[in-house]
């Protein structure tokens, strides 16, 4: 810790530190989001050169958006809302494109988007070759569209939108319908015949009753995700606008009680309806991202991260404001709220890529390559060697569960490095050599052998260290239960209050923060090219990383009533000094991709080939 | 009983060279049927371009995501599955046999279909 001193000058000129600035604070800092501000560095109104800007959008603010390009399409277009919206589904929600289309032929799009029925000619797929019906045109009824129902309409209506009867009802049912069309029907599926049963039809005229047409729709939703429902009839290619649907789902206002389950189901199916429409709109929108947490419905807009140039130079880390898991309307604990442990966990995701965690400093393209990497080479030899070690004096196994490097063995008392496997005594020096590979071992590496052993090696330096970085910031689950009770215990040991003892919370928060970006330090240093920015980019890595092994070490150290004001000092000032390492990492290597300074030993999207390949 | 297993046989066209075979089926009514539909299978399987080795037939309106739609009768099904017999669809191939002999070899396709129905006759 001797190495410490110029740390300690570093931040020595803020005086922000001394315990009365608490005490004087305290009562406004009540409010959660603020107690953590005597942590925070100045300056932070300021954007910073590894953040991106971002919105975050409700489910709500969402459909705003798509009410927004509905209307202004019904304007140009004057169509209905029900019909500029299946449109513009059908045109994957691009305006531009679906006006030109629409200008070009009205009738071939609306057609294709299932909006309007054919003019002439058969429906269009007829996949049956020998069919020539299009099967259960029921009979001469009229049946209410799309509103909730009523089949009885006294007028009958030819059925000019069908070019051919059905040859499939029965001689006694056409006998019935002629004689007395207007009460009674045989719904075609499910061959009810009861009177006065309800019936639905889209603008083909196409009827059935109201529980096939319900079914129907929910097993659709339910089932396959499938937003775009045609009508029931073979070959009949309309699809269901979404007014059709909310009158077939939801009971009509003022409505008798029926089968509660099935209302139920029901609800529930028109809730996702809604989601998958909102879904399809931002799957089709590049500046927008659904949340890929659990039964979240929240989005995330950035513009600025929606081209595949961007993300050579900039890491979309965003979050969607949700925290927790689980259906959004449910009420958030007191820890929740606090952000305590996994349940309270901000909803932190990549806009550029499929991870779904925080990997800056390191740009998506890498990410991915070391990711595909780790999963093709590690996952069966490197498994043990990652999770568990040998004492390097007595070659017990070891499996370290949690904690900072600091190892003891329980068999023979050795004290070691969990990462260089050294004796912990060499730590505590000056010189911390634990995070860089040493180079000169691939001096002797002539043959091809043992180059190839060279580079494994090379690959399971940088491998160990992020398993380590990942392995411990999985544990932090459990080091946030076990700092939670040492802070109660503190406050009934010593005088500390609630808010006084936060200080603990923050630092593990900063542990597991840094450690996620030390973990992606050495996916990045891996494909480093060498040179002076590689050295740059490792000094500062091993600045953050002694910094969170100091801070780590301390929150597992043993509370002491008397050493508690001692403790809470350093713990303070190290947490400050860990925040400023790892916003001196990201921004520097934010800027580094912004200034192109980083050269890669491999090929990567949108950046030059490297000049030689070096290992 | 299971009335949701259904055994049919679909004879061949006549003037075809199906013609004179009878060709086991069997249907599988799933749980939420109409809105999902029977599965077809052949039983023994079938020489044909479009039936899986497994013996299922592979025909658009057999899917869900596809042309499957609950007004569908099984008459009309099973229309279909007998027109798909003279008329196999070459975009969709579901097995490889059949499939490489129909596009290679008409005759031995004509052929072996023709012993298959043979082997096929109702006693």
């Amino acid at each position: 810790m001797s190495d410490m001193s110029d740390d300690n000058d570093y931040y020595s000129d803020e005086d922000m530190f001394d315990g009365t600035q608490d005490e004087d604070e305290s009562g406004d800092e009540m409010e959660l989001d603020n107690f953590g501000d005597d942590f925070k560095v100045p300056a932070k109104d300021k954007k910073k050169s590894y953040e991106v800007d971002y919105d975050s959008l409700s489910q709500q603010a969402v459909e705003k958006l798509m009410a927004r390009d509905i209307n202004h399409i019904c304007s140009i277009l004057g169509v209905e809302v029900d019909t500029a919206s299946l449109l513009l589904r059908d045109q994957k929600w691009n305006k531009e494109k679906l006006i030109e289309k629409y200008m070009d032929n009205p009738t071939k799009v609306s057609v294709d988007a299932g909006a309007t029925l054919p003019e002439t000619g058969p429906p269009p797929p007829a996949p049956l070759r020998n069919s020539t019906s299009s099967s259960s045109q029921s009979s001469n009824r009229r049946t209410t569209r799309g509103s909730k129902m009523l089949g009885l309409g006294p007028k009958t209506k030819s059925p000019t939108s069908s070019p051919t009867i059905s040859h499939h009802v029965p001689q006694s049912l056409k006998r019935a319908s002629s004689k007395k069309a207007e009460d009674f029907f045989v719904c075609q599926i499910c061959f009810n015949d009861a009177p006065n049963l309800q019936t639905l039809a889209l603008d083909c005229d196409h009827a059935f009753c109201t529980e096939c047409w319900g079914d129907y729709i929910v097993s659709k939703i339910k089932e396959e995700s499938e937003h775009s429902i045609r009508c029931m009839a073979e070959g009949c290619a309309l699809v269901a606008p979404d007014h059709f649907i909310r009158d077939t789902l939801l009971p009509a206002p003022g409505a008798p009680v029926g089968d509660v389950e099935r209302e139920s189901q029901n609800i529930a199916a028109w809730t996702r309806f809604q989601e998958l429409i909102v879904r399809h709109f931002v799957g089709c929108n590049r500046n927008l991202k659904f949340c890929p947490y659990p039964s979240c419905t929240n989005t995330v807009s950035c513009p600025s991260a929606a081209s595949k140039a961007s993300l050579a130079s900039t890491v979309p880390i965003v979050s969607c404001g949700a925290r927790g898991i689980g259906p959004q309307d449910q009420e958030i604990s007191k820890s929740q709220q606090l952000g305590f442990g996994l349940q309270g966990k901000e909803h932190r995701f990549c806009f550029g890529c499929p991870i779904e965690s925080d990997h800056r400093p390191v740009i998506c393209a890498v990410s991915k390559m070391w990711l595909k990497k780790c999963a093709d080479d590690s996952e069966t030899a490197n498994w043990i060697k990652s999770n568990t070690k040998e004492c390097p004096i007595c070659q017990s196994t070891i499996e370290k569960n949690g904690g900072c490097n600091h190892m003891t063995c329980k068999k023979c008392k050795n004290e070691f490095c969990w990462v260089c496997m050294g004796p912990w005594s060499e730590h505590g020096t000056a010189w911390y050599s634990c995070n860089r590979f040493d180079e000169k071992a691939g001096v002797d590496a002539r043959d091809a052998q043992s180059k190839s052993r060279a580079s494994l090696e090379r690959y399971l330096h940088y491998y160990n260290r992020w398993a380590n970085h990942e392995q411990s910031a999985k544990l932090s689950v459990d080091l946030y239960a076990k700092t939670e009770k040492k802070m109660e215990d503190m406050q009934i040991t010593s005088a500390l209050t609630w808010i006084e003892v936060q200080f603990m919370k923050k630092a593990v928060e900063e542990v597991e923060k840094c450690r996620t970006t030390l973990k992606w330090t050495y996916s990045m240093a891996y494909y480093l090219a060498k040179g002076n920015e590689k050295e740059l980019f490792e000094d500062n890595q091993r600045d953050l990383e002694k910094a969170v092994e100091d801070l780590s070490e301390l929150l597992e150290s043993p509370i002491e009533p008397d050493t508690i004001p001692t403790l809470r000092q350093s713990v303070t000032n190290k947490t400050v000094y860990v925040q400023k390492r790892n916003e001196i990492v990201l921004e520097d290597t934010a800027n580094g991709f912004l200034e192109g300074r980083w050269k890669w030993n491999v090929a990567v999207d949108g950046f030059d080939d490297p000049e030689e390949t070096v290992l | 009983m299971n009335l949701m297993e259904w055994e049919v046989g679909i004879p061949g066209k006549v003037k075809t060279a199906w013609d004179g075979g009878l060709y086991k089926l069997t249907m599988s009514f799933p749980e939420d049927y109409p809105s999902k539909p029977p599965k077809c299978k052949f039983t023994p399987p079938l020489f044909h371009p479009n039936v899986y080795p497994s013996g299922t037939v592979c025909l658009s309106i057999l899917d869900e995501e596809k042309s499957w739609k609950p007004a569908i009768t099984i008459k009309q099904i099973l229309l279909g599955i007998q027109d798909l017999l003279d008329n196999p669809n070459v975009n969709d191939p579901a097995q490889s046999d059949a499939y490489t002999m129909f596009k290679n070899d008409k005759t031995a396709y004509e052929r072996r279909v023709r012993q298959q129905a043979r082997e096929n006759i109702p006693k």
